[in-house]
């Protein structure tokens, strides 16, 4: 079942098309990445998810039912532009925003101190936010978006600033609320994380989703017909006529080589590691699926090429 | 959860962000403080500035007058008659500490006319002491060249000075004492006290406005409330922060006023006879205080009251939320004061317009400035002294707070999106799209 269900949804600013026809699906419990290149209309879409804005014309369904002003205490939104009242005590700030999202002042209090403690801030708890190191601010930052304990978490290039220590922290706090049930969204240019995070992606560039689906069946899609093949006898490997080209060599620090194949049109891999295994001592065979990254600039190239040409 | 409660919430953190820091306090006792001290501070300058006593020397040529110049608490004056005019810088030069010379010319009572030598600038407190001194002279020296006995008599008879007793009627011809003076120095006192309210709480929304704009904060609480919630929650929140602020103010000078004694109820005659048989007050006093008295119980005060908390919030209203309005447009914390130039330029208008409403508070000027909206609610508060008639008072209000809510609507839509745009120039042209 679908969580979050887009139909055709239409946002223009001041002449320009921010969203085109948008339509995306984002399955019950599942982490997705929304990703494209600046511009393409990402924030426009999460705005509307969180009805920041309206958009001009299309259909937004939240749990089965149209999105309704009340759904907001089930939405918790980290936006890439993230800012904290600085004058304000640590404490005071995630009760204001806990209290806006619904939350009574007892049940926000108590999932305060777990989230404090959880994130080594509880004797920070009545400092002022301007006396906080950057990460600090961030777990801040990070708490108030999900103590309500959201049923939608919509994280807009969540990582950024953060470093390297306090990424895995907070990679783990969100697949965590993953396990526990929260849909989330992901908007980003990190390509990683989507791979290391994301089960379903869509793809925006120019307003429109130009790509969509599970990641593994992405990569699949996009699949080169590249293998990587590992042969411990020999310091060379030919190719062979209608079967396989040999990509790239390098020699194996086990010893032998490791080849980069590609698998010609119309050969079944079948025959290929037949092939092999008849001349060569095979010690390894594996698929080279391309990355996200190289899917995310091939396909936004390509529409770029396309939207050219129109 | 629903839209009040938010707007509550909002309210509440928007109070507390204001009223809840030190600064706050601070400043709610500080500003009474320096206006008190505003007032007192001439008189304290004069205090310091009066200084050393300085010693001035008098080349009397008549022969006659310099005897009038007697030694002040600020001079003391030594007869050089005999050095002559000639010399005077040497000798000036020569005499360690000498401040000024006078010379009075033998022919003062046809020239009328007397030279200070200095160095220095010659301080007017020793020009207006020796003209005094030497003008009474004089004169009674010419009065008395007359030789008609008892001139002097005579002419002080017949000095006339007017007093005014201003009665004003009521519709049934009943009397009752007005004194304009007192009247315009109400006017402007709550004139000037709206346009500075307005101005201050109008500057907090703005600031707070800004502030979440600057530090991006906004779009989290965007996400968490529709932005109306929070421009009303702001516009509620300050004017709370106000109501506390006046309220303090209030009881600040209840307490004064209570320790001097000029309670309110001493407006009731019998408490003043009663005080001046209890001889604290001399009959002369008391029967000054009595007229005052008069002609501040002639004054609605009570009316008076109301109408300013009714002209106050509807001011606030209407300009807080052209504050909220401008500062959604700004992108940098800097910016926020030229975004508030058109608000000043009506709040300061209004103020001239106040002020000079008060030599004709019936005048076209004045009404006309008092109905419309951006000037009412300092305006008005000159001419109510003076008993506007009440369906003025009703339409001007009725005027002023139809046009806040119709702004605050406007200035709700331009909120709406400003909040949200960065980087970009604000034209009015953008800003009609929006309000469209």
């Amino acid at each position: 079942m679908n969580f979050i269900e887009t139909r055709n949804v239409v946002k223009q600013y001041d002449g320009h098309l921010a969203l085109d026809r948008v339509s995306i699906d984002v399955p019950q419990g599942c982490v997705f990445g929304l990703l494209g290149p600046n511009g393409a209309g990402k924030t426009s879409l999460i705005r509307i998810l969180n009805m920041i804005t309206r958009p001009d014309s299309g259909e937004l369904l939240f749990d089965g039912h149209p999105l309704h002003e009340k759904d907001i205490t089930n939405i918790g939104y980290l936006p890439e532009e993230r800012g904290l009242y600085r004058k304000m005590k640590v404490a005071d700030h995630i009760m204001y925003i806990a209290r806006l999202r619904g939350m009574n002042s007892s049940d926000a209090r108590r999932a305060m101190g777990k989230w404090l403690e959880r994130f080594d801030l509880t004797q920070w708890a009545d400092k002022k936010i301007e006396a906080l190191s950057k990460g600090m601010a961030q777990k801040v930052q990070f708490i108030s978006t999900v103590i309500h304990s959201p049923k939608l978490l919509i994280f807009d290039e969540p990582f950024s600033g953060f470093d390297p220590v306090n990424t895995e922290l907070l990679k783990k706090e969100i697949l965590h609320l993953h396990d526990e049930g929260s849909t989330i969204i992901f908007s980003t240019h990190n390509m990683g994380s989507v791979e290391e995070v994301c089960e379903e992606i869509a793809l925006i560039n120019h307003s429109r989703v130009v790509l969509n689906g599970r990641v593994a069946e992405i990569r699949r899609r996009f699949s080169k017909k590249l293998y990587q093949v590992g042969i411990s006898d020999t310091m060379k490997i030919d190719p062979a006529e209608g079967l396989f080209s040999i990509e790239h060599v390098q020699p194996s620090p086990a010893g032998g080589i490791t080849a980069e194949i590609r698998l010609a049109t119309g050969a079944s891999l079948h025959d290929a590691i037949a092939y092999i295994n008849d001349r060569y001592t095979l010690t390894t065979f594996q698929e080279l699926l391309p990355s996200m990254n190289e899917i995310f600039i091939e396909t936004v190239s390509n529409n770029n090429l396309q939207s050219a040409q129109q | 959860m629903n839209n009040i409660s938010r707007i509550a919430i909002i309210t509440r953190h928007e109070f507390l962000a204001i009223a809840g820091k030190k600064s706050f306090i601070v400043m709610t006792i500080l500003i009474p403080l320096i206006s008190i001290a505003c007032l007192g501070l001439p008189y304290l300058m004069m205090q310091f500035n009066k200084g050393d006593i300085e010693t001035v020397a008098i080349v009397d040529e008549s022969g006659r007058y310099g005897k009038a110049i007697t030694d002040n608490d600020e001079f003391r004056f030594h007869d050089i008659t005999p050095i002559g005019t000639t010399g005077l810088h040497e000798f000036y030069k020569r005499q360690d500490g000498l401040y000024a010379i006078v010379v009075i010319p033998a022919d003062i009572d046809s020239t009328l006319s007397v030279d200070v030598f200095s160095q220095n600038a010659v301080r007017m407190g020793l020009q207006s002491y020796v003209a005094q001194c030497l003008g009474d002279t004089v004169t009674q020296a010419r009065i008395a060249s007359y030789n008609i006995p008892g001139l002097d008599k005579i002419i002080n008879d017949s000095q006339a000075d007017i007093q005014l007793n201003c009665v004003k009627w009521d519709e049934d011809g009943d009397e009752s004492q007005s004194d304009a003076e007192l009247a315009s120095i109400i006017g402007l006192v709550l004139a000037f006290l709206t346009y500075m309210f307005v101005m201050m709480y109008g500057a907090m929304i703005l600031t707070s406005v800004v502030e979440e704009k600057t530090n991006r904060i906004i779009e989290v609480m965007v996400s968490c409330c529709k932005p109306i919630e929070l421009l009303l929650g702001k516009i509620i929140g300050v004017g709370f922060v106000g109501i506390v602020q006046i309220a303090i103010w209030c009881i600040f000078i209840g307490i004064i006023s209570a320790i001097f004694g000029i309670s309110t109820v001493a407006s009731d005659p019998e408490l003043i006879a009663r005080t001046q048989m209890a001889g604290n007050i001399d009959a002369d006093t008391g029967n000054m205080i009595n007229n005052i008295m008069q002609s501040v119980a002639s004054i609605n005060l009570s009316g008076i009251a109301a109408c300013f908390v009714l002209y106050f919030i509807g001011g606030y209203l209407l300009y807080g939320s052209m504050f909220a309005a401008a500062g959604s447009t700004v992108d940098q914390p800097n910016e926020g004061s030229q975004a508030t130039i058109p608000m000043m330029m009506f709040l300061v208008l209004a103020l001239w317009a106040g002020i000079a409403c008060i030599d004709n508070p019936d005048g076209t000027l004045a009404w006309w400035c008092s109905m419309i909206p951006f000037t009412s609610p300092v305006v008005m508060m000159v001419r109510l002294p003076y008993d506007v008639p009440f369906w003025e008072i009703a339409l001007s209000i009725a005027i002023l707070f139809g046009s806040a809510l119709g702004i605050a609507a406007v200035a709700a839509k331009i909120y709406r999106k400003g909040i949200l745009l960065y980087g970009k120039k604000f034209s009015w042209k953008n800003i009609m799209a929006w309000i469209k």
